[in-house]
Formats: structure tokens, sequence, C-alpha cells
């Protein structure tokens, strides 16, 4: 099982260079002067000398290249042309953030899509398993954008009950608690709109696998033994169905940093996302290059943590190294 | 297979190709105030008047069914053949008569009429302080202006009121029209859409071929090279490499088309691995025939119906993404997409005006089109693979 | 006793009717192993869900199923769950997917006995070891999940699971076919001391016929849904009556090298 998790890691690092890499070129071999990227057009010629060797842009490429890969490592990622601070202080109030969006999103959507997928499974031809079908399939269509521009429309807008845009309220409230509800407040339409967009494709998926676990042999053999349909919904066939369902998990994840960036701008939230935006229109590169380093770094860090929670649910995976002796 | 799709597809085209023509307004001309609702949203105001008099349509009329608009300016240049005799003459509520204007001695007629003159409203019988057009309006009463006299040869009449209306679908934040903006959004929709899954499917076909057939050390190589790319969060790269390459719609197409080849890639290896060891494909090779004929004469005519499928089901997500990248603003301003207007929907105070008709039908457009093109890629993958349809399963 | 008169089963698809079992009769006796032969696909398994009550909602049975004087055909679902595992427990082929990929084979007894029985934890594990030992397992196959397994091993789990609640009677529907010559002798001969030692009855669903005969009391044959001839195993080997029975006595013995007869 080492070799396993060690081949995990290493494909990880590898995707991580991978990123890295991309940010190095990117910034320098597309058309347009690559000074500029690192160094703010507007200082002065000499400036932009002393700047050149201080960024050890006379140095040779792999040499940059070098130090360029060390400095992301450890989260230096120079100063922002917008705002002149260092980028790391720009950037390190929004993680938390993108990641409580994510995070909340993430867990609901999946839950509830979950949930109503097996019991779509349960009770075939059914009007719960139609709808799910239907929703499942048409969800794919929708712009994520254009739902939550009219959920806006319908629940801040024109009735009133949630806010427009932000984070926080501003003025932020006084005390703890208010502060939390406050919080919440803003997360409340962001997120539910992302469960919203999100649940359909997940019951789909669910019901599907389902289904065809249910006519397996093993669930005939459990009816047999007279044990209970919900002992054998929840604890033979969804957890033998739980493997798949992490693996569809892993391949969506990406897509879902992707909804992440969207979602912040339509609600204007201080997220990472956002921050990618605000500065590739700014031509702020130095910020882009971080928020794109940021995301693809929680998009790794998701993806092992799904494949490690693959590996927990599969004990084929897990026991691989017993059958070894 | 008469299925919805694919009649709702050829309309669309039609209106891609058609559309503009058919509607008279220029898209990227304003027509009335900006945030205009559609006419057929009640209320009180009337909708934005934009009629022209001319040598061949001398008579505007109309059921004025609401309240009086704010006001109203009649401008433009008429020329006659010979020394002119005509009026402008407008008849309004019970029939009562107002001549607006009378040629003057040269054959070029000047008018220009603003509601808020003085000296207009003195004409009327208005006070200074008073409203024109509540003399030349009444609700629910016909409204009709005239050139009588000599018939002019050339020439221009301009009548405009600054209504509250407008149109099907409104305007947006600059007074343009919502209805033709959206005619415009289904062209663009599609030459996205279209071209940019075909270079990726293209490229697709490509490595999916010749990852499948070649197969061994290549194959997996490949395979690891697209699960990797599938890893990476697709919409940040796409935001930074326009953000550095530039909006332009070219651009764009093509860098859409270089990060979705994957999902074909996979389809197209697996029916080429299939193929590869198939019986008729054993005997091409064994009668010396060189992978490129046999990839070229018969794998390639075989994948042709999964392909298409492919392509089809392929067009929702590249017009999605193109939609995306515009929401956020990073496309051609002058370039009318439907991401764009929802970009500008957004960033532009459709919210605080309430202008839903800016943000529903670019929104369900995209919506539509997705869902045409997918039920049409479903029909075709059913074509494709018999085994798929319903009825069929043993 | 299980007495089985006039069973019908009649499988309803969107194409047409199929009538896999008709108007079988049969009779399964404690202690004894009743086996029933046919070739596949001939209704052989329908008639055993029949009795468990698990058939798929498409297929409707008519007749009578009689068991301890109750006509349990027609009973309600809820009283034919509680037949399931304690009175008559089923064996299917344990090579294929019969058992749950993601538990441990030891829980999956234990949650057997902890559920149908009422069997304490602690006491449930143990019994759990117990029954495996029974069927030939050691200690250590208790935490051992099925893809560690191999075909026998992991049919005699399937077996050790039937026998955990000591049910009267074990329907076995084609126990021994996906595994090779040896083990299919080794499981027929556990399940044949079963019937001795426990007096269980057993119904011995196959379609090899010599396998049947080496281990039945009595065998019935059943050809396109019909019983077509019953007996004592040993006449129906020396002397059957029926033309299908003697068309597979007659491969059954150029198989088994007794030559024609």
């Amino acid at each position: 099982m080492n070799s396993y998790w060690i081949r995990r890691f290493a494909g990880a690092l590898a995707v991580l260079l991978l990123i890295i890499t991309a940010n190095f070129f990117l910034f320098r071999v597309m058309p347009g002067d690559a000074v500029s990227t690192i160094v703010d057009p507007r200082f002065s010629p000499e400036a932009k000398e002393k700047m050149r060797h201080l960024f050890g842009l006379d140095l040779p490429l792999h040499q940059q290249f070098f130090i360029y890969v060390r400095r992301m490592l450890s989260f230096d990622f120079g100063i922002s042309f917008l705002s002149q601070r260092p980028v790391w202080d720009e950037i390190k109030s929004r993680i938390p953030n993108t990641l409580a969006l994510l995070g909340t999103s993430l867990l609901l959507s999946s839950a509830i899509g979950t949930w109503l997928g097996v019991k779509a499974a349960r009770k075939r031809g059914g009007f719960l398993e139609k709808a799910v079908i239907f929703s499942g399939s048409i969800s794919f269509s929708f712009p994520s954008f254009f739902v939550q521009l009219v959920l806006l429309l319908l629940l801040a807008y024109t009735f009133p009950v949630f806010p427009l845009r932000g984070t926080v309220s501003i003025p932020m409230p006084s005390g703890t608690l208010p502060r939390v509800i406050d919080y919440i407040h803003h997360l409340i339409l962001p997120a539910g709109s992302l469960v919203l967009l999100g649940f359909g494709s997940w019951a789909i998926y669910v019901r599907n696998l389902m289904v065809k676990t249910l006519g397996e042999d093993f669930i005939l053999l459990a009816r047999a033994r007279g044990l209970s349909e919900d002992r054998i919904i929840w604890n033979h066939a969804f957890r033998s169905t739980l493997p798949p369902i992490l693996t569809i998990f892993l391949l969506a994840l990406p897509g879902i940093v992707s909804g992440a960036v969207i979602t912040e701008t339509v609600f204007s939230l201080h997220g990472v996302g956002k921050f990618l935006l605000d500065s590739i229109l700014g031509h702020d590169y130095p910020s882009a290059g971080a928020a794109f380093y940021i995301l693809g770094l929680l998009t790794i860090a998701s993806n092992l943590a799904a494949d490690a929670a693959c590996t927990l649910a599969d004990p084929r995976i897990r026991v691989g190294k017993r059958a070894e002796r | 297979m008469p299925r919805w799709s694919f009649a709702a597809f050829f309309i669309i085209v039609a209106a891609a190709i058609a559309g503009p023509s058919l509607l008279q307004t220029d898209p990227f001309e304003s027509v009335a105030r900006p945030f205009a609702p559609p006419v057929w949203t009640g209320g009180e105001e009337g909708p934005a008047l934009a009629v022209s008099l001319s040598p061949s349509k001398t008579l505007f009329e109309k059921k004025w069914n609401w309240s009086p608009p704010e006001n109203i300016s009649i401008r433009g240049t008429l020329s006659f053949e010979e020394d002119p005799s005509a009026s402008l003459v407008w008849t309004g509520p019970g029939g009562e008569r107002f001549v607006l204007a009378v040629s003057g001695d040269t054959r070029e007629w000047l008018i220009d009429i603003d509601a808020r003159d003085v000296s207009f409203k003195a004409s009327l019988g208005v006070p200074p302080f008073g409203n024109a057009t509540s003399v030349l309006f009444r609700n629910h009463e016909n409204i009709r202006v005239e050139i009588e006299g000599t018939t002019p040869s050339a020439g221009k009449i301009e009548i405009r009121t600054p209504g509250g209306k407008w149109g099907l679908m409104g305007t947006d934040q600059r007074g343009r029209d919502v209805l033709s903006l959206f005619t415009e959004g289904i062209r663009i929709s599609l030459i996205v859409g279209l071209a940019a899954t075909l270079i990726s499917s293209a490229l697709g076909l490509l490595v999916g071929l010749s990852s499948g057939y070649l197969g061994g050390k290549i194959d997996s190589f490949i395979m690891r090279g697209v699960d990797v790319l599938l890893s990476i969060p697709v919409l940040p790269i796409l935001m930074v490499i326009v953000g550095i390459w530039g909006k332009g719609l070219w651009q764009l197409i093509l860098i859409l088309g270089l990060f979705s080849w994957m999902g074909t890639a996979r389809t197209v290896r697996s029916l080429a691995l299939t193929l590869r060891e198939s019986c008729y494909v054993e005997n091409l090779r064994s009668i010396g025939a060189s992978p490129w004929y046999i990839l070229w004469r018969h794998l390639v005519p075989e994948a042709l119906p999964v392909l298409l499928a492919a392509v089809t089901l392929g067009v929702p997500g590249a017009i999605l993404a193109e939609a995306g990248l515009s929401f956020l603003g990073l496309s051609d301003p002058r370039i009318i997409s439907w991401g764009r207007m929802l970009h500008e929907a957004h960033g532009f105070g459709a919210f605080t005006a309430g202008a839903w008709w800016l943000i529903l039908p670019p929104g369900i457009g995209i919506s539509v089109i997705c869902l045409v093109f997918l039920d049409m890629g479903r029909a075709l993958e059913e074509i494709a693979d018999p085994r798929l349809v319903k009825g069929n399963r043993k | 006793m299980i007495c089985i008169r006039d069973l019908s089963v009649t499988y309803d698809t969107n194409a047409r009717k199929v009538r896999a079992v008709r108007e079988a009769s049969i009779d399964i006796h404690h202690s004894a192993v009743t086996a029933i032969v046919g070739e596949s696909g001939g209704g052989k398994s329908s008639l055993i869900y029949s009795i468990l009550g698990l058939l798929p909602p498409e297929a409707t049975a008519t007749g009578k199923i009689l068991f301890e004087g109750s006509d349990i055909l027609s009973a309600p679902e809820a009283t034919r769950r509680d037949f399931r595992g304690i009175k008559v427990a089923l064996v299917t082929q344990g090579a294929m997917n019969s058992l749950t990929p993601v538990i441990s084979v030891g829980e999956q007894i234990a949650e057997t006995l902890r559920t149908r029985l009422g069997t304490r934890r602690r006491e449930a594990a143990v019994k759990a070891s117990e029954l495996l030992e029974m069927v030939g397992l050691g200690p250590s196959f208790a935490v051992r999940f099925p893809h560690e397994l191999s075909g026998g091993e992991k049919q005699r789990v399937v077996i050790a699971l039937a026998i955990s609640c000591s049910p009267v009677f074990l329907l076995a529907d084609e126990p021994t076919s996906a595994l090779d010559v040896i083990t299919q002798a080794e499981i027929i001969t556990l399940l044949g001391g079963m019937v001795r030692e426990t007096g269980m009855g057993l119904l011995l669903v196959t379609h090899d016929l010599p396998l049947a005969s080496s281990v039945s009391d009595s065998i019935s044959v059943m050809h396109q849904g019909k019983i077509v001839e019953s007996g004592p195993a040993e006449k129906i080997m020396t002397s059957p009556l029926h033309p299908h029975t003697r068309d597979l006595v007659f491969a059954a013995n150029l198989a088994t090298g007794r030559g024609f007869q």
C-alpha cells in the first residue's frame, strides 16, 4: 500500500510542478514585453534596469526557473502592481473565504445529491426517480452564472431576503455572534446556488450506480438472509457504491474550482477566484500568477483528500498489502 | 427520427442567419432610454416612439393607450421638386387638428420641433410651464401625423418620444434594443460553439486514434498526459491565457479548442482499441497495409458516427465556456455575445434598475441552445450505437 | 417438509410473456437431499426464488407452496421476510459477486446473527468464527475481504452465511458450477454432511446430473418448466422413463465413462 501512496504523491507533485512551470512560462513567453509582466511598466528606464537585476531577469532562463520554483514553494509572490503591497498579504485574507464557499457547497450538494440518488434508486419508476433523472439531465445546460443572477434578482432584489453582494456587511456588526451570522447570511445565496446547480448531477450518478449495484448477486443473497431493506440499501448497496462515487467526485473537483471563480464574481465575494479575475483585468501579473497557483494547490489538495477517502472506502485498495504477505 | 431538437436546431440556424436583417434596428444603436422595459409589460408608461415620415410614408397613425410621454421631438429635412405648399398636421384627441409646421419658401423644408420649446407650447395654447404632450396625446385615443399638401420627393423626418417602454425585450444600459442584441448573440454562440468543437474534435480524433491504434508505451504516456490535463481546473487557465494573449474572438475559439479535446480523445481511443482487435483490421495488416492507410481509409470512417455524436455533445461545453469567459469580462467588447450581455447586465446596474429583461433572454438562450445540442447529440449517439436505445436492450 | 403444488411462474416483459415454470409439484423433505436437474434457463432458479419470495417484480407466481401448514406463496411480505434466513436459506454461486465486497467476511456473518437472532456483538463474532470453521475455513479468515478469497473459499463463506441461523431448509442454486472438480466434490461433501448431521433439508438445483446423483436421495428432472420425472436417485439413474431423462442419463454416463447404458 505504501507504494500506492508514493505513486499518488509523486503524481500530485508532478501536477504541482506542471502548474508552476505553466505559470512561469505563460507570463514570460506570451506575446508582449516579458519584462512588463514582472516589472511595473510605469517605472522609469533606470528603475526598470534595477528591477531587472533585482528580479534576476538578466540571469539565464533555467536559473530564473529554479529561483521561481523556490519562491513559489515558499509563498513569496512579490509585490502587486495595483496595490504596491506584497501579494501574499492581499491573498491570505481571501483563502479562507474561498475555502468556506467550496467546502460548504461541496458538502451540501454531495450529501443532498447522494441521499436523493439512493432514494431514487430504491423506488424505481417513482416520481422522485423521474424528477432526479430530469433535473440531472438538464442541469448541465444552464450556465451557472445565469442561475445565480436569476436567484440574485429574485431573492436579493425583488424580495430583499439576502444581500446583493459581498462577503460581509459594511460596516461589520460588532460582536462575534452577529459577525458569524452576518457571514453566514452572505454565504447562503452563493453556496446555495452552487448546491442547487450541483446536486442534480450527483443524484443522477448515485442513482445510476446504485441501480447497477442493486442488481448484483450479493444484494439478492442479503435479501435471502432476511436483512431489512434499510440495512441492505445503506450498509450493503451504498457502501459498495461508495468507491465509484468518490472516483467521480475526484473527476468533478476541477470543475468545482472553476465554479467558485464565477460565483465569487457574481456575488462580489472576497475570495481567491475574484482576485484572479481582478488581477488579470488589471494586468497585475504577480497577483494573477499567485492566485492561479493557490487555486491549483487547492485542486491538488482536494484531489489527494478524495483519493484518501477512496482508499478508506474500498478495501480492495486498502487491503492490498495483506495479500502480498 | 423526428425529434424536437433537430427542428429547433434548424430554427436557431435560420434565426442566426436571417434574424439580424429581418430586424430593422442596428444592435449598436441606442434607440430609447436606458433600461426601458418591454412594451408588453403593463403600466402607465407608453412605449418609445421612433417613427419616420418620408416621401413613401407620409402618414403615421396609432392608438395611444397610455399616459402622455414626457416629450416629443420631430426632426428632419424634406426636399421638394417644386415650390412646396405643405404642412405637418397632428390630429389629436377628439379630432382636434394642430398644424405643427408649415413649409417655407425654399425647396428644402427643415423641421425641428421639440415639445419643450416655449414657442411651440405657445402655438398649441399651452402656458410656458405646461405640458405640450398632454394636449397632443390622451389615453386610449388615436394620434395621427401627416404631411399634407405637396408630396415631398426626398428626405425624412424622425418622430421620437422618449417612451418608458421599447420593443419586445426592452433596452440595455445604453438604450440598445435587446432583441437585436439577442439575435446577434445567436450567431456568435453558434460560431464559437461549432468552431471550437471542430478544432477540439479534430485534435481528439488525431490523439485518440493514434493512442488507441498504436498502443503500448505511447498509449499509456498519452493517457497519463490526458489524466493530468483533466485534473487542472480549466477556467482559471483559460482566464490567464485570454488575459495575456488578448480578447479577440478567434483567439478565444482557438484556446477553447485546445483545451477540450480530451474527452473526444478518450472516446475515440476506446473505439480504436476495439477496432484494432477486430478481424478485418487483422486481415488488412496481414496483407501488408500500412498503419496510415488503415487509419485513414478504415478507422476514420468507422469512427465518424461516434465522432459526430461526440462533437454535438461537445458544443454545449464550448458555448458555456465562451459564455463564462464573456461573463467575466474576458471577451471582445465589440462583439455581442450572450455571455457579454450578462456581463454588462451584472456590471452596469441591471440589478439596481431591476431590468430582468436584460438577464433572462441571454441566459435562457444559452440554456436552450445547449439543451438542443445535448438532445441532438443523444439522438446521434443512439443512431451510432443502437444498444443505447431503451427498448432494444436484451 | 415443503410441498410445492402446481407452481407456475410467468415473466411479463415488455416484449412478451414467458412461462418459466409450468405447474411444477415437488416435495422437499427434512434430513434428505432433493435434487432438481435440468438445462440452464429451464426455470429451476425461478422455482427457488418462488419459495423465498424473491421473484423480480415482472414475475407472477401461482399455485401453492405449503410450509409448516400454511401456504407461504400467498402470505404477506412481512411474513415471508421472517422465513428468510431463519427457516429457509439460499446458497448461490459464490465465485461470482455473492458477497458484499466492502465488508469483511466475518462481519457479514456476525451481522446476520446480530440482526436476525439478536445475538450480542461479542457472541456473534465468536459464533461467526465457529461457523467459518464448520465450513472448513480457519480463524484468520474472519477479517478477510471477499476479493482476497478463492472461488472455493468464497463458496464456503456463502454456505456459512446460509446456515448461520440454523435454517430448516437450505436451497442451493448451482452451488458448484463455477468451481473446479476437486473443490466441487469438497463442497458437495460438506453440504451432504450437514444434512446428515443437522437434519436440515437440502434442495439442490443443478444441471450436472452425475453430481446430483452422487449425493441426492431423490431426483426430479425439469424440462421446459415442467417436472417430467421424479423418483429415488438410484431408480432415475438406472431406469429412466421420460425421453428427456433418458437423454440426460445417457450424456451423464458418457461423461463419467460408464459407457452406453
